[in-house]
C-alpha cells in the first residue's frame, strides 16, 4: 500500500461467529474489487489495531467506512481508537431489518440470502463511497 | 486448580482482509471448529477480542489457543498474548506454505483451488494441535462429531459460551464476573473445608489463577468471598 495512495477505506468487522460478519466481508469486496475499484480499498482490522502505522496513518488521513456485523461495533470502535478522523458506520443489521424476508446462513460460504444481502449492503456503501468522493473533491482536499 | 468444565481449545484466526493468506487463516479455522474438531473447539472473534471483549478474553485466560496468522506479522498470536495468555501454539499459514512446498494461494474474496488445498492443510495441522494442547488422542476417523451434552445450558456460566462457571456480584456499586468461583468452592467444600478465616487465603490465592483483580478490591473482595462461600455450604448443605 503507496503512503501516497489516497482512497476511501472499507473496512469490515469479519466476525467469524456470524453470518453477519461473513456477510461485512463479503460486501466490503464486492465494493473495492467490484463496485469502485478505483476509489477504495480495504485495511485490515488486525493490523490496524496492532500499531501498523502505514494504516493508521491512512485512517487519519481519509475517509473509513466501518461496516459491522453486530451490535459491538468493533470495526466502528476500533477505527475510532486507532485515530480515524471521518468515519461512517454501517450496520449489517441495519439492513437485516429492511429486508426481513432474507434469513442468511453459513459463516464459510454464506448462502443466497447471504450474498444477496451482502450485495445490497455493498451497494449502499458504494452511494457512500460517492458522497465521500464528493465532499473530499468540494474540500480541495485531494 | 480446579475441576472446570470440559477443556476447549479457542481457534483465533487473523482473517486478514488484504491478502489471500488471510482468508486461508479464515478458512482453515471454520474448518477445524465445524467439520474437524467440532466440539473440542470454540472460535474466538479477533476484532471483539481486540476491541475489549471479555468474555472471549477470559476464554482465552483459562483455555489453551491456537492462533492462525496468513503472515509474518503474526497479528493473532500478538493480539492474543497482548490481551489475554501467550498462545498454545501459534501458526503462520506464509511458514507452513514454504515448510511443506504448497502453492501460492491467490483470491482473498474466493480461494483459487491452491487456497483450499492451503487451507485444508493448515486446518488438517491446526485439527493435530488440538489432540496435542488438550492431551486427546486424535480421532480414529477424520471428523469428531460434537459431544451431545456440550450444549447443555449452564447456569452462571461464562459469558463467552465456554461453559466456565462463573461468579456475578456486584461489590461497592461494581459488577464482576469471577470465573471458576463456583468450581474452587466445590473443590474446597469437597477438601471438607468451612466457611472461617482460615480459609480466605487459599480461596483468593485459587481466585486469583483465574481472574485479573483490581488494586485495592482485594480486602472487600475475600470478605465478600468467604460470605458467598458459606452460602455455597448451606446451599450444599440442603441438597
Amino acid at each position: 500500500m503507496s503512503g501516497e495512495e489516497r482512497k476511501v477505506i472499507v473496512m469490515p468487522c469479519s466476525g467469524i461467529g456470524k453470518s453477519y460478519g461473513a456477510i461485512s466481508r463479503e460486501a466490503a469486496y464486492e465494493v473495492v474489487d467490484e463496485l469502485r475499484p478505483n476509489t477504495t480499498r480495504l485495511v485490515a482490522l488486525s493490523l490496524l489495531v496492532l500499531g501498523d502505522e502505514e494504516r493508521r496513518a491512512a485512517v487519519s488521513r481519509d475517509p473509513v467506512i466501518a461496516i459491522d456485523g453486530c451490535p459491538k461495533l468493533c470495526a466502528a470502535t476500533m477505527a475510532e481508537k486507532s485515530g480515524a478522523g471521518r468515519i461512517t458506520r454501517v450496520s449489517v443489521l441495519d439492513v437485516q431489518k429492511r429486508h426481513r424476508e432474507l434469513k442468511p446462513q453459513g459463516i464459510a460460504q454464506l448462502n443466497e440470502d447471504g450474498l444477496r444481502m451482502a450485495r445490497i449492503l455493498a451497494a449502499e456503501v458504494a452511494g457512500i463511497v460517492d458522497q465521500e468522493e464528493l465532499k473530499t473533491r468540494k474540500g480541495g482536499d485531494r | 486448580m480446579v475441576d472446570l468444565p470440559k477443556k476447549k481449545a479457542g481457534i483465533v484466526a487473523c482473517s486478514g482482509e488484504e491478502i489471500p493468506e488471510g482468508t486461508v487463516s479464515r478458512m482453515a479455522a471454520l474448518k477445524v471448529l465445524h467439520e474437524l474438531r467440532r466440539g473440542d473447539t470454540v472460535t474466538i472473534c479477533l476484532p471483539l477480542f481486540l476491541a475489549g471483549g471479555e468474555g472471549d478474553r477470559a476464554f482465552a485466560s483459562v483455555n489453551p489457543t491456537i492462533t492462525i496468522d496468513g503472515c509474518s506479522r503474526r497479528c493473532a498470536a500478538i493480539g492474543t498474548e497482548k490481551y489475554s495468555a501467550r498462545p498454545a501454539v501459534s501458526v503462520v499459514v506464509t511458514d507452513l506454505m514454504e515448510s511443506e512446498q504448497l502453492p501460492r494461494p491467490l483470491g482473498r474474496r474466493r480461494l483459487d483451488a491452491a487456497g483450499e488445498r492451503v487451507a485444508n492443510k493448515v486446518a488438517q495441522v491446526v485439527a493435530e494441535l488440538v489432540d496435542e494442547v488438550l492431551g486427546r488422542p486424535a480421532p480414529k476417523e477424520s471428523v469428531r462429531p460434537a459431544d451431545d451434552h456440550e450444549h447443555e445450558a449452564i447456569v452462571g456460566s461464562c459469558s463467552c459460551g465456554s461453559g466456565i462457571p462463573v461468579l456475578r456480584l456486584t461489590l461497592d456499586g461494581e459488577e464482576y464476573e469471577l470465573i471458576a468461583v463456583p468450581a474452587i468452592f466445590d473443590q474446597l467444600a469437597a477438601a471438607g473445608r468451612v466457611a472461617d478465616r482460615s480459609v480466605m487465603a487459599e480461596l483468593m490465592e485459587q481466585v486469583k489463577i483465574y481472574n485479573s483483580l483490581t488494586v485495592g478490591i482485594e480486602a472487600g473482595l475475600s470478605e465478600r468471598l468467604l460470605d458467598e462461600f458459606r452460602l455455597h455450604l448451606e446451599r450444599r448443605g440442603k441438597r
